[in-house]
Parts: C-alpha cells; sequence; structure tokens
C-alpha cells in the first residue's frame, strides 16, 4: 500500500516509527548510494547511513516543507558524511593508519548498467577523498560549486580545484 | 596532447561557467588545437557517465533494525537530559534568586542582611553542587582540552569565592564584600552554564 508522502512526514514528525520506518524504505536506496559513492567503502557508508536516519528523526521538527523531503533528507546526509570524515580526520591525525588497497574494488552492492558505468564507479571510489567529494557532488548529484563549499567548509576556489583535479584523475583512469 | 594550463579553462568552458570573451578564447584554440578536442570530448562523455550513474544502490542488509534501536535508545537518553536541564534551571534560578537578594538588602536593614547573607551563600552551596553533578555527568561529552580549560577557571573563581566568604565572616554587614561575593558566584554560574551548553550541544 502506497501511503503518501506528506502524511508519512506529519506522522513521523508527531513521534510515528512505523511512518518513519516508511520514509526510510522509500529513501534508504539513495541516501546510501550517496554515502557510498562519497565514502568508497561500503561499511561506512551503512554507518552513515544509519546515522543520516537518526539524525534525520531527530531533526525532523525542523522541516517545514520549503523544499522536497528528499532534497532536505540528501543535504543533511551530505552533512553527516562531511562531517564524519572531518572527524575521522582528526583520529587519524593522532592514529597511523595502514592504506587499504581493497577500496580500488569498491563500492560493493553496486549495480551500474554497463562495464563503463563499473570501470567509472572504481576510478570514482579510487579518488583521493577530497577530489572524490567534490566529484560526486558536482557531477553524480548535481550540487552547485557555493553549495558544496558550504557543505564541505572549503572555498569555492577549491571545489573547483577539486573537481578539475577528480576530472583529469579519471580521465587518466579510464584511457589506461 | 592537451595543455596543462588549459585544464582549468576546458573545465570551466565544458560547464559553460566561462565569461563570454574567454569562452570565444577557448573556441578559437579549440579550432586549432586536436589535442583539447579530444580533452573536451573527453570530459563531456566522463561527465555524461557520471549524471547517468543510478542514483540508488541498495544496502547489502536491511539497516532499519539497527536505526531503531538508536532511535529508542536517544528516546531514553533525551528524557533522561529533559529532566537533567530541568534540575540544572532550578539550580539556576536559586542562584539568580540569591544574588538578587543578596543586591536588594536594603542598608537600613543590616541584621536582616547578614542573615540573608547566610542564607544566599547556603542557596549557592547547593545549587552550585547539583550544577557540579550535572556537569559530572555530562563531561564526558567536553573535549579532554574544554575540560582542562573549565577546571582551571573553576579553581580561580573557587578561590575568589572562598576568599570573599574568610573576609565575609569577620565582616557580615559589609556590602562592598557581598556585592563581591556576588559577583564571584555570578562567573561560577556563568562557567557553569556555559560549560553544561556547550556538553548539552
Amino acid at each position: 500500500m502506497h501511503s503518501d508522502p506528506t502524511d508519512l512526514i506529519h506522522r513521523a514528525q508527531q513521534g510515528d516509527r512505523a511512518a518513519f520506518e516508511a520514509l526510510y524504505r522509500a529513501h534508504a536506496g539513495r541516501v546510501y548510494a550517496l554515502c557510498l559513492r562519497l565514502t568508497a567503502d561500503a561499511a561506512q557508508a551503512e554507518e552513515r547511513t544509519q546515522d543520516a536516519f537518526v539524525r534525520a528523526w531527530e531533526r525532523l521538527a525542523t522541516y517545514r516543507g520549503e523544499s522536497a523531503f528528499s532534497s532536505w533528507l540528501y543535504r543533511l546526509t551530505v552533512n553527516e558524511v562531511l562531517l564524519g570524515r572531518r572527524a575521522e580526520r582528526r583520529r587519524e591525525q593522532r592514529v597511523v593508519t595502514t592504506a587499504d588497497p581493497a577500496a580500488l574494488e569498491r563500492p560493493r552492492g553496486a549495480d551500474p548498467t554497463s562495464g563503463r558505468a563499473l570501470d567509472l564507479e572504481r576510478a570514482v571510489a579510487a579518488l583521493p577523498p577530497g577530489a572524490r567529494e567534490v566529484f560526486v557532488l558536482h557531477d553524480v548529484e548535481g550540487y552547485r560549486h557555493q553549495e558544496i563549499a558550504a557543505l564541505a567548509g572549503i572555498a569555492v576556489g577549491t571545489s573547483k580545484a577539486q573537481l578539475f583535479r577528480a576530472r583529469r584523475l579519471l580521465r587518466e583512469a579510464l584511457n589506461r | 596532447m592537451t595543455y596543462p594550463h588549459m585544464d582549468a579553462q576546458l573545465n570551466e568552458y565544458m560547464d559553460g561557467t566561462l565569461a563570454a570573451r574567454d569562452r570565444a578564447s577557448v573556441e578559437a584554440h579549440l579550432a586549432e588545437c586536436a589535442g583539447c578536442r579530444t580533452a573536451v570530448a573527453e570530459l563531456r562523455a566522463l561527465v555524461a557517465g557520471a549524471a547517468a550513474l543510478p542514483k540508488t544502490i541498495e544496502p547489502g542488509r536491511d539497516l532499519w533494525a539497527t536505526i531503531e534501536t538508536q532511535i529508542r535508545q536517544r528516546a531514553t537518553w533525551n528524557v533522561q537530559r529533559f529532566w537533567r536541564g530541568a534540575l540544572a534551571a532550578a539550580a539556576m534560578l536559586v542562584l539568580a534568586v540569591g544574588i538578587y537578594r543578596l543586591f536588594r538588602v536594603p542598608r537600613s536593614d543590616f541584621r536582616v542582611g547578614e542573615g540573608q547573607g547566610w542564607a544566599v551563600q547556603a542557596d549557592f552551596d547547593r545549587a552550585s553542587d547539583e550544577l557540579s553533578r550535572i556537569l559530572a555527568v555530562e563531561r564526558e561529552r567536553l573535549r579532554p582540552e574544554t575540560v582542562a580549560l573549565l577546571e582551571r577557571n573553576l579553581a580561580v573563581i573557587d578561590s575568589a569565592i572562598a576568599q570573599s566568604r574568610a573576609v565575609l565572616a569577620r565582616d557580615p554587614a559589609s556590602a562592598e564584600l557581598r556585592r563581591f561575593f556576588a559577583a564571584a558566584a555570578r562567573q561560577k554560574v556563568e562557567l557553569l552554564r556555559w560549560a553544561a551548553r556547550v556538553a548539552a550541544s
């Protein structure tokens, strides 16, 4: 049975967990895809997806319907992922970690329609984190540089430089 | 081949973000440079491929059970925090009323003022203990450097309160000393309130 999204949102705002579960079911795939491409790691993507929905539940009262619920949720997800990465970077500065060569084989669970898309997914996953985030947000998700700069806490010029770097690295990888 | 100095311009050209004059300049260059034409074609294909990637990827397992557990835990935790917040607010009110009473003692009524002074100090102790207890529960949410800074500042203020208390004991009728005590008490209140707010954020 399909429920009216507005009604689901309203009921979830009143504390109805079943309504929120329906919203989760409707948006989990999109949120997970975003998290997976931003993190290039399936385990982290699952964790960030959970974090994003828990945060969305906590902040549901602040959603006033000015934008589409999906846009609100995906923006909140991007925030969660980028904040998580900043916290991780701080941890990494204290703890030495080893490189993760398996990341090149990720993302797992992706089901692209062609070999070319699979190559592109793998090449995106292998990008340096900063370049990958900007590429995913700009070229896959359609965010503007101003929005990316605000979300990532970087300058617009840095966002552009990371995008151009990502595209150069991807062209090199795909031409090999 | 492409020219490295053209990289940004070719990207901006493809994104349609170049000014008209720069766009014309890049188009003139492209008319003569096969390498840059290839680069632009590759960029277009790359961007089209990225936009066409599937927007939905289902997680390998159902994440709802974990999300629901976390939501339930947060709900319990929020209730606990509400009561802690309510207790903190009550403690703040006791302190605020106490400090107000200290300042409002009329000069002609020093006997009553002296008695009130001790009552205010007792109120302050109780409320301050309550706020400190609440902060002790929340302090693990503060960063270690913030805790260190908080403790250093509390030590300074506590020392000022102890000194003013000792002097007040010898001269309980002194309005100036009572003001000094109230100022130190207010500083402690502000600091505890700030720390509780940071811990809760």
